[in-house]
């Protein structure tokens, strides 16, 4: 068993960050780069060390965690059954999509002054910012995943004498499934990049705030540390949504994309 | 010949589709009739409405005129004991399910798990893909894909197989060998097999009898009895002068709508 696990490391993968890092470290110390506030690898790592002992990085990941968690299940439960009802019912698109398509290409940004106006410096505000580019992905991939069934699958159905909604639960929805899920894991990433823009911007608290807070303290080695910090979170809510849809669906590794 | 033995009637039966420019004749005064055990090859042109004839005796489109009977009674909707296997093999499999869950498909809500299992299993061995039954679809041939498509059929026990240019997107060899195994099927359920074809030859091949659909809209010109013995065989019955007879006759049929 863990001979296995230590054979699903992408060994190669690591070697070229590590390449990177060793280098990088190398140019600070023997100098050939000189900045006031560019610190080498290891200094970041100090610097996240002593942020993780003053028990700060441990209350800002909790903070940007809370406000991804609440975006991305809002954006979830209003995506998935918004981009069902869309997939599902055409009428629904005529009446629907051309003001999904005006507010789509809007930034998220950009409610950002709504959000502070409506909510002051609040994680309100943040969700404001976060919850609309979070929604998109979800809402789009589960409507085409339905929209675009194979139509053949529908006369399955029927020959086999299911009822209506026995085709939507047997057929429709699991054939939409493996699009709807790759919404979610786009929604997922953009709930946790628009958390950070909105920490950074709007309101003070979490990962994105502790980067500005660092870099106002003069804490380069800090500020580094949050960045990379955001970067490993990342990595890890999307091998999070792999493994839990993994579980959930074992099937699903053998579908092939179509 | 009794009703019992009458498995499928068409009396008149038309079918028209609205389609952009108003409403379209596809297929007009259709009548045939379904006999127990029987394989009633259907052939002809493409446009000719082959399909929408099949979907209609499926349930799955109503006539606009005329009338289908199922064991004497008006279908509405998919009749029971009735099935389709469709052409598009790769569409109508679903990807996400392994064989055997695939053939389970149209028996899982109704039957016990045990007699479930059973009739899969036995399903699945009639048409020789017993080894298979955990893989996926996208792992198998396109001939196996098509077996697994009539396994998932058969297992339901219908008494009408109703199969919609099943091997038109295979190789010949595949091909021959399904054509076979449809035959020894027929024998061994007692199902009765309604077969779209556009090959004259499959359809002489398979056929106790061949019905010429032609014209648009499509209508039956003539069905002919094949009176060739049993077993057929890939080699022989091809070359005997009364297949070869039918084969002429077939397709001047064609030729001369």
């Amino acid at each position: 068993m863990r001979k296995g696990w230590l054979r699903r490391i992408n060994w190669i993968g690591l070697a070229t960050p590590a390449a990177l890092l060793a280098l990088w470290e190398l140019v600070v110390r023997a100098q050939i780069v000189t900045y006031q506030f560019f610190p080498a690898p290891s200094a970041i790592f100090a610097g996240g060390v002593q942020l993780a002992r003053d028990g700060v990085l441990l209350e800002d990941l909790t903070h940007t965690l809370l406000s991804i968690a609440i975006g991305w299940s809002a954006a979830m439960v209003i995506g998935v059954s918004g981009g069902l009802l869309l997939g599902f019912s055409p009428r629904t698109r005529s009446y629907a999509l051309a003001s999904v398509d005006v507010l789509r290409p809007v930034p998220g940004i950009a409610f950002a002054p709504v959000g502070l106006l409506l909510f002051g410096f609040s994680i309100k505000t943040e969700l404001t910012i976060a919850f609309l580019p979070t929604l998109w992905p979800i809402l789009m991939n589960t409507m085409g995943g339905v929209a675009n069934v194979q139509p053949r699958l529908i006369d399955v159905g029927r020959t086999f004498r299911l009822s209506r909604s026995e085709i939507v639960r047997r057929l429709l929805l699991p054939a939409a499934l493996p699009s709807i899920i790759v919404g979610a894991r786009m929604g997922l990433g953009l709930a946790l990049v628009m958390s950070i823009v909105a920490e950074i911007v709007g309101n003070p608290a979490g990962l994105g705030y502790a980067i500005v807070r660092e870099q106002q303290a003069m804490n380069p080695d800090s500020m580094f540390a949050c960045i990379f910090l955001v970067g490993f979170l990342g990595v890890a809510l999307n091998a999070g949504v792999v493994h839990l849809t993994q579980a959930v669906w074992p099937s699903l590794q053998n579908v092939r994309p179509a | 010949m009794t009703m019992a033995d009458r498995v499928f009637e068409c009396r008149s039966a038309s079918v028209s589709l609205r389609l952009r420019d108003g409403l379209r004749p596809i297929i007009a005064d259709i009548s045939l009739e379904l006999r127990r055990a029987e394989v009633l090859s259907i052939v002809g042109p493409s446009g000719t409405g082959k399909t929408t004839l099949l979907r209609m005796l499926g349930g799955l489109l109503a006539p606009t005129a005329g009338r289908v009977l199922a064991s004497g009674k008006d279908l509405s909707g998919p009749p029971e004991g009735v099935v389709i296997v469709f052409q598009d093999y790769g569409n109508a499999l679903l990807q996400w399910r392994s064989v055997a869950a695939n053939v389970a498909f149209g028996i899982e809500r109704t039957l016990p798990r045990a007699e479930c299992d059973r009739r899969v299993a036995e399903a699945l061995s009639m048409v020789g893909l017993s080894d298979r039954a955990q893989d996926y679809p996208w792992a198998l041939s396109g001939g196996m894909q098509q077996r697994v498509q009539i396994a998932r059929a058969l297992a339901l026990q219908p008494s009408v197989l109703l199969m919609d240019e099943p091997f038109a997107a295979l190789d010949a060899m595949t091909k021959a060998g399904l054509q076979d195994e449809i035959l020894r099927l027929r024998d061994k359920t007692k199902a009765s097999f309604v077969f779209i074809t556009h090959d004259i030859e499959e359809a002489v091949y398979l056929g106790d009898r061949v019905a010429v659909l032609n014209g648009s809209p499509g209508r039956i010109e003539q069905i002919v009895d094949i009176d060739l013995p049993y077993p057929r065989n890939q080699v022989t019955t091809r070359e005997m002068p009364d297949f070869l007879a039918y084969r002429h006759r077939l397709h001047k049929a064609i030729e001369h709508a």
